[in-house]
């Protein structure tokens, strides 16, 4: 099994556009991964999981992976943790409209 | 412009035996609509538990697989509508709920609840997704305890879905939806059963839904404070008066006559304003201004040619920043304003800086006790260099691509300019060094919207090529009033004379020192003030495009030496009620059908 700490980065927590991102992340492999919060550990590739597990910005997660390609697994989903899911140094935590063009 | 509704519903109402009710509201999309209310709820289907015998149980499984797959469907439909409406990242709610729907832990944990229980599909899907909510719910988490809304409308979905009520099949064509909160999709969808008019809740001037409505040419208004929903019951004949903000319930036959005349002249108007499309926004007297558009999404693109738009006085550039969570490139950053300018050239687009702060962002970890008075506009810009800077290069890149101006927001005072301005002098430098070109001239303006820097005009005039005049902000400082307050909220006051008379002081400051003066705010947009803010000398009106006709109209109709002298009037009053009498009485003299149309 492979352990690895990380701290939720990005400044609106896991929200709904990053939660959706982990598990779809963590689906794309075999191993299974667990995450695990303040003692409540929830199935990683559960988006209700991931959701219910309300973890706010600056948040502490234990995460465990397990299976044939947990290091592959262990890279990649510690690697968004790390980049706060795209959504880098912006003091915003409110989601509204669209913006000017599609991007 | 979307086609005019004039058909009249096949019923009437018996207006016989119900008592008129009529709700001051806030006006969101303007228009009058006049029918039957549907309300609209998602938040009621009925969930009562059912004792299954041993042999339904496989069926109910069965029941609830198929009502699963049918809201995905319906789910990937509602983003595929959205993302076409308003883009890709509206669409992220949507992918998450479909995952929601996939995901093991509630289709077993339902699964499991239906077999233990002997229960029906929806008293499972309930108790499932219940206990998720609550646990959301729980969270210290401000931002995370509102995503259990999301919670809530997928189950709310699948509940339909199992007693197979799509949302659109209930609504009879031609009736005004009345919906505690609403977003952007439901009106496309709604669009499609040619609903009249909408009332809600929950939103804005600015918010998805509104725009959708002004977007769609349906008439809506927000209830302020009261809550539609209680206040109208399904059936209730109802008047949604889209400037006014007024909902009228089970209206007397007086007057449903009234609006029926009402809505007739603004058919006509509406006819008369098209044929005035092509026609500039000229004074009897040959006195000429510019009406120019607010945007914020790029749903907003096609309604400048649409109402035409001479040219963006304001571009939103948060709105970018705060949909997508993040800070954008200076290539994301590049290409958006590059889509503006194509679309808006060979007019001038402004694009403000972005304006962050007061009531749009909570400064992560810092509670501001008075946010208004607080971190906002240029003062994080000053702060975030790198925020800046990038959206600097990026104004300048695009600058190529057609007329550009810059625009600095809440400046309190010059410093602040004169650093904004060393900035971009920088970036200029290191953009020639790369090779890269801009608009070496691009204008730079600032938003007059704080007293300081409109006691300060001659000033700043010195500094700028353009000023802005933001009007909600600038009133709020004025009077001290918080916009945002409900217990204040009827003492904010544009036609207050405090707030004029900075008007007019800025404007004549910018004269002087001939630089240009628009205005931006909602007041821009009151086609009350259209007459004094001409006078005053005003240059542009910067408003959201649907606005443009009737702003025009009233400048056609009127010379600039009358206007001058309605804002001469305007400025020695005492009090907002007084100056709102010299101006209806202008509107009163010139019996103009919209004189009938505002409420004074």
């Amino acid at each position: 099994m492979i352990k690895r700490t990380v701290t939720v980065r990005n400044r609106a927590g896991l929200h709904t556009r990053p939660s959706s991102l982990l598990v779809k992340a963590a689906s794309r492999f075999k191993a299974d991964f667990f995450i695990e919060k303040d003692g409540f550990e929830i199935n990683g590739k559960s988006i209700i999981g991931v959701m219910t597990l309300a973890a706010e910005p600056g948040a502490t997660l234990y995460l465990m992976f397990e299976g044939e390609d947990a290091t592959e697994a262990a890279n990649e989903i510690c690697a968004m943790f790390e980049d706060g899911f795209g959504e880098e140094a912006m003091m915003t935590k409110v989601v509204t409209p669209k913006p000017l063009a599609s991007t | 412009m979307p086609p005019l509704k004039t058909h009249t519903p096949m019923e009437e109402p018996d207006t016989s035996k119900q008592t008129e009710q009529i709700l001051q509201g806030i006006g969101i999309s303007p228009g009058f609509a006049i029918a039957p209310a549907y309300l609209f709820s998602r938040t009621k289907p009925s969930l009562q538990r059912k004792q299954l015998s041993h042999e339904e149980i496989p069926t109910e499984q069965i029941r609830l697989d198929e009502a699963l797959e049918r809201a995905k469907y319906e789910l990937k439909k509602v983003a595929s509508v959205a993302e076409e409406k308003i883009g890709s990242e509206s669409a992220h709610i949507f992918e998450a709920q479909v995952q929601i729907l996939e995901d093991p832990v509630f289709t077993n944990a339902a699964n499991a609840f239906i077999l233990n229980e002997a229960c029906n599909a929806e008293y499972a899907v309930q108790m499932t997704l219940e206990r998720h909510i609550g646990q959301m719910e729980a969270s210290g988490n401000a931002y995370l305890r509102e995503r259990a809304q999301e919670f809530q409308d997928v189950k709310d979905r699948v509940l339909r879905s199992l007693q197979q009520k799509r949302l659109i099949s209930k609504i009879q064509q031609h009736r005004v939806v009345v919906a505690q909160n609403l977003t952007a999709a439901d009106l496309v969808l709604f669009s499609k059963r040619q609903v009249l008019g909408c009332v809600m809740d929950i939103g804005g001037t600015t918010s998805h839904a509104s725009i959708m409505a002004r977007a769609l040419g349906v008439p809506a208004l927000i209830s302020a404070g009261w809550q539609a929903e209680r206040v109208v019951e399904e059936g209730d004949w109802v008047i949604v008066d889209g400037f006014s903000g007024i909902l009228v319930i089970n209206p007397s036959p007086e007057t449903m006559q009234e609006y029926r005349l009402k809505q007739a002249q603004y058919s006509k108007l509406l006819e008369q304003q098209s044929e005035l499309k092509h026609l500039p926004a000229e004074t009897l007297d040959g006195h000429r201004v510019h009406l120019r558009a607010n945007l914020e999404f790029s749903a907003e693109l096609p309604q400048l040619m649409e109402y035409r738009a001479e040219g963006v006085g304001l571009v939103r550039t948060e709105m970018m920043y705060l949909a997508q969570g993040r800070a954008l490139t200076e290539e994301e950053q590049l290409a958006l304003y590059k889509e503006v300018l194509e679309a808006t050239s060979p007019f001038v687009a402004t694009f403000r800086l972005i304006d962050l702060g007061g009531d749009k962002v909570l400064p992560l970890g810092k509670h501001e006790p008075n946010p208004f008075l607080g971190w906002r506009g240029v003062r994080i810009l000053l702060d975030r260099q790198s925020l800046l800077r990038s959206q600097i290069r990026a104004i300048l890149r695009a600058s190529v691509y057609g007329p550009t101006r810059l625009m600095i927001p809440m400046v309190t005072n010059i410093g602040e300019v004169r650093a904004i301005k060393r900035m971009i002098a920088r970036t200029k430098i290191e953009l020639a060094a790369e090779g890269k070109t801009f608009d070496s001239k691009m204008q730079v303006g600032i938003m007059v919207e704080v007293p300081s820097v409109a006691l300060m005009a001659d000033l700043f005039a010195e500094e700028v090529d353009f000023f802005s005049i933001g009007t909600n902000d600038l009133t709020q400082y004025v009077l001290a009033v918080d916009r945002g307050n409900d217990l204040v909220a009827n003492r904010f006051d544009e036609m207050h004379p405090a707030v004029l008379q900075l008007i007019a002081h800025t404007i004549q400051a910018a004269h002087r020192k001939g630089i240009f003066v628009g205005m931006c705010g909602e007041f821009a947009a009151n086609p009350l003030a259209t007459p004094l803010l001409l006078g005053m000398g005003l240059d542009a009106f910067s408003v959201s495009p649907v606005f443009i006709p009737q702003i025009k109209r009233i400048i056609r109709n009127l010379t600039y030496q009358e206007a001058k002298e309605i804002a001469e009037r305007v400025l020695i009053q005492q009090d907002a009620r007084s100056v709102r009498k010299v101006v209806s009485e202008w509107f009163g003299q010139n019996q103009d059908i919209l004189a009938s149309l505002m409420k004074i």
